[in-house]
């Protein structure tokens, strides 16, 4: 609902702009990359038998336009989007390159010439910090050793594959648990996919169309290191240009589909068309997710890292080559007093992944039925009942006159 | 009986506000101070009777003022913590026509003043046991108990104030008692926050402790309260002796069955009455939270912004008072209390600029509309049912404080602030549609409710002549 220009630190105030006008104009659905409203969405998992399953390809085919992502596990969990000009592109994978030590071209999108953008996102770590540290410590706190997430063994996919919900389900584990903190507990990605727009019933109702997909990450019954551990996650994408550019804060008016959340956050992952990565920043600690069990999420700005620091994924080295520059940044979920993950050990966040304009959100038609009720009738009904006393005044001054 | 003779006679040898002649100043202060004819004297017992309300208002709204603290340490939803407010109205639906009964022909008002604050006294102390113990259902007995004295204890103080000044007095001292009332609020909402984290420092962990020493130590107001009570019925006592004045009554009369006697538009009054109180009252025992999260602001701020109202009401009410009896027109006072509002919540709801002005527009609309809205009821409903629709008039407020207090906090549990400022919007909009039918009906019958106060002079010399 505001026109927010360029993001400064910190936090900022938004007024509404004609982007509200403009938006309540367009609240009825809002219109996806190239003006795509539905595509055909189809998920399939290549490979053969014996291959590790664990790659999951969501073609979005529209008019005249094909998105691709190629999410996968191998490596720490990771996906690679793009986005072409044309309803006839396919993915070309090269197994023998892809599971070999040099990945490069075991991706490719053909025909080449079609991609319009293409760009990807690595979740690197699950951190772990110790929340109650005295107060003179930088929120979040001490940091514990974060947990790898190219070190952990991933499942297989095609039992979690479901057709009519579009989604996939990549639940891991770190390989070596000496301590068994995941003896019991999983971290999950859940991979959605949309044929049109729409928005949820779960929390945080991110709004979607066809150009997105949802990420939901969802840590269960792990173990914490502490009595009041606040885990965070550290993502990549890849470094463009000198400076990685920074995460806008919008701040709105508009709470109706995450109560009391009034901020979404996205990142812009390249220029025009570009992707785009949103998310709200809050996180729940109860599978019923709601206000009761929200967790404030805290991300850190962007900064560029290198690639000798984070683990690999080799499906970004297959289709973009080796890549030296990237840009990191850690969301943290939770305070040290209020709800947490200690309450039943369940974190969970959601993101949306996608290409072109992110999605605006514009007020529910209930409210706008409200607030014209609200304003009209007191309006009209004084407009009518004063001119009733005119007509009756007018009327009445008539009969004076007679003796 | 000599001490009597002595007072008596020293009460005939002075003048009311006469200094005795010859007499030197030191030994003529002390006498008027403790006699009950003199000002000096009845400036003391106005105070007592100011610090009488002093601890019920007080901590009336200490939820609001630790709203998160009482979500959190209690682990309750918005739900359950507007039930605190809700537990508070639901005696006053019955009481508001017992109060001035209980006064008159049961207690008396000595007695009833002291039964009423100790009810105050009690429940906030069991307010704060049900933090202390952790058991939320004592927090909601704890504030049952409360809401029986609350209220009542503030129609004994008015009948401590029609009884100790008249006539024009009477108006100022009503003034001063709601102002005080007001400070009481304001105190809270700025100084519970901060007594919060003190104790939490002290006691080294935040937790349902913390909260209920809090909420104890803030019951100390109510302590206050009941020491004035005391001491003003023992002075009430004392000048009932001296003066043979006799003990004050509320001259209240309540007879349920005039309510079929209420005319049209008195009941648009009731209906504007219980549509905008639902909106300032649960509003603010929410606006700490919503401040703190749509805003950005800290706590301490947020509870500021939350006070304002307040603030403003204090010396806004006898201006504005003094503005609608010299003015008249008491409907077009109200159109504009009941737009300003809706202005208000339109800020709030739709915009991000400062909700300081949003907040001191609903401060200095509440203001005007307290003035302008209850005396209009005097000038529809005559004298022997004036106790009838007064005590109506409270009890349906109530009731809907009660109801909309729990409904507001489901809609902020499933559906966010802007759903909930919608509601409110819709509630001031259904004050604002009765306003609109109370000023058409009354110029359709020619009635008298928007008359000047010229008009209304003109109307009374006609009518005795």
């Amino acid at each position: 609902m505001c026109s927010c220009g360029e993001p400064r630190r910190g936090w900022r105030r938004c007024t509404p702009s004609p982007m509200l006008l403009l938006s309540l104009l367009l609240s009825t659905a809002p219109f996806g990359f190239l003006g795509e409203e539905t595509r055909q969405v189809s998920l399939e998992v290549p490979g053969w038998p014996d291959s590790p399953q664990n790659l999951l390809h969501i073609q979005a085919v529209g008019t005249n336009s094909t998105l691709h992502y190629v999410w996968s596990t191998l490596g720490p969990p990771a996906v690679v989007l793009v986005a072409t000009n044309t309803s006839h592109s396919v993915l070309h994978i090269n197994w023998t390159r892809l599971l070999s030590p040099e990945p490069e071209g075991g991706l490719t999108v053909l025909p080449m010439e079609s991609v319009q953008f293409s760009s990807a996102l690595i979740f690197t770590r699950l951190l772990e910090f110790d929340g109650v540290s005295e107060a003179t410590a930088k929120p979040p706190g001490k940091p514990y050793p974060s947990y790898s997430l190219a070190e952990f063994s991933w499942n297989n996919i095609t039992n979690s594959l479901h057709p009519d919900t579009l989604s996939a389900t990549f639940q891991g584990h770190p390989k070596d648990d000496p301590t068994g903190a995941f003896a019991n507990g999983s971290l999950a990605f859940r991979v959605q996919a949309f044929a049109r727009s729409g928005r949820p019933a779960r929390p945080p109702r991110l709004l979607h169309t066809a150009d997105t997909c949802q990420l939901e990450v969802t840590l269960v019954g792990a173990s914490p290191r502490g009595n009041r551990s606040l885990f965070g996650i550290e993502v990549a994408t890849l470094g463009r240009g000198p400076d990685c550019g920074r995460i806008q804060e919008q701040h709105s008016i508009d709470d109706e589909y995450a109560p009391a959340v009034f901020q979404l956050d996205q990142l812009l992952l390249g220029s025009v068309p570009s992707g785009f990565v949103q998310w709200r920043p809050v996180a729940f600690s109860q599978e019923q997710a709601g206000r009761a069990s929200a967790l404030s999420c805290q991300a850190s700005p962007l900064h560029p890292t290198l690639a000798h620091s984070l683990p690999q994924s080799p499906v970004v080295q297959a289709f973009f080559g080796l890549q030296q520059n990237y840009c990191t940044f850690s969301l943290t979920f939770g305070a040290s007093t209020g709800p947490g993950y200690w309450d039943q050990r369940y974190l969970s966040w959601s993101m949306l992944l996608g290409v072109g304009p992110p999605p605006v959100d514009a007020l529910s038609p209930l409210i706008l039925g409200i607030m014209a009720v609200a304003l009209g009738t007191p309006g009209l009904v004084l407009l009518g009942g004063g001119l009733v006393l005119l007509l009756r005044r007018k009327h009445s001054s008539e009969y004076q006159s007679i003796n | 009986m000599e001490e009597e003779e002595e007072e008596a006679r020293a009460l005939l040898a002075g003048g009311p506000d006469q200094p005795r002649s010859g007499a030197p100043a030191a030994s003529g202060a002390p006498s008027a101070l403790c006699d009950p004819g003199r000002l000096a004297h009845r400036l003391v017992v106005l105070l007592l009777m100011c610090l009488l309300g002093f601890g019920s208002y007080f901590c009336y709204d200490n939820p609001a003022a630790l709203q998160s603290q009482v979500q959190r340490d209690m682990k309750v939803n918005t739900t359950k913590f507007m039930l605190l407010y809700a537990w508070y109205s639901w005696p006053n639906v019955v009481l508001c026509f017992l109060g001035g009964f209980l006064i008159d022909r049961v207690f008396g008002i000595r007695w009833g003043a002291i039964i009423f604050t100790c009810f105050v006294c009690v429940g906030q102390v069991i307010f704060a046991l049900g933090g202390i113990f952790n058991a939320f259902w004592l927090m909601e007995l704890g504030r049952f108990v409360f809401g029986i004295g609350g209220e009542s204890l503030a129609v004994a103080q008015n009948t401590y104030a029609v009884s100790w000044f008249k006539g024009k007095e009477l108006n100022l001292v009503f003034g001063l008692q709601l102002s005080m009332a007001r400070i009481g609020s304001t105190v809270n909402m700025n100084l519970m926050g901060w007594l919060y984290s003190k104790i939490e420092a002290s006691l080294g962990s935040a937790g349902p402790t913390t909260l209920g020493v809090t909420l104890l130590l803030g019951g100390m107001t109510c302590i206050l309260s009941l020491c004035c009570a005391f001491a003003l019925a023992y002075l009430d006592q004392r000048a009932e002796r001296i003066l043979h004045k006799d003990q004050g009554k509320t001259g209240e009369v309540i007879k349920l069955t005039d309510i079929k006697d209420f005319s049209l538009p008195l009941w648009l009054i009731f209906i504007i009455c219980v549509c905008y109180y639902v909106v300032v009252f649960p509003f603010i025992g929410l606006g700490k939270v919503f401040f703190i999260e749509k805003f950005g602001f800290s706590s301490q701020t947020a509870s500021a912004v939350n006070s304002v109202v307040y603030v403003i009401s204090a010396p806004m009410s006898p201006l504005f008072g003094l503005l609608v009896d010299k003015t008249g027109k008491n409907i077009i006072w109200v159109l504009c209390a009941v737009t300003t509002t809706l202005v208000s919540h339109m800020m709030l709801a739709f915009t991000a600029w400062n909700p300081w002005i949003a907040m001191c527009l609903l401060g200095l609309a509440y203001s005007l509309l307290a003035c302008a809205l209850w005396p209009m009821v005097a000038f529809l409903v005559p004298e022997h049912q004036l106790g009838t629709a007064y005590g109506f008039m409270q009890s349906i407020q109530n009731l809907g404080l009660a109801i909309i207090s729990i409904i507001a906090g489901m809609i902020l549990d499933t559906r966010g602030y802007l759903f909930l400022e919608v509601f409110f919007i819709g509630c001031v909009s259904l004050a604002l549609l009765s306003v609109v039918l109370l000023y058409l009906v009354n110029h359709a019958r020619g009635g008298n409710l928007n008359y000047s106060t010229r008009q209304r002079e003109e109307m009374k010399l006609s009518h005795t002549e």
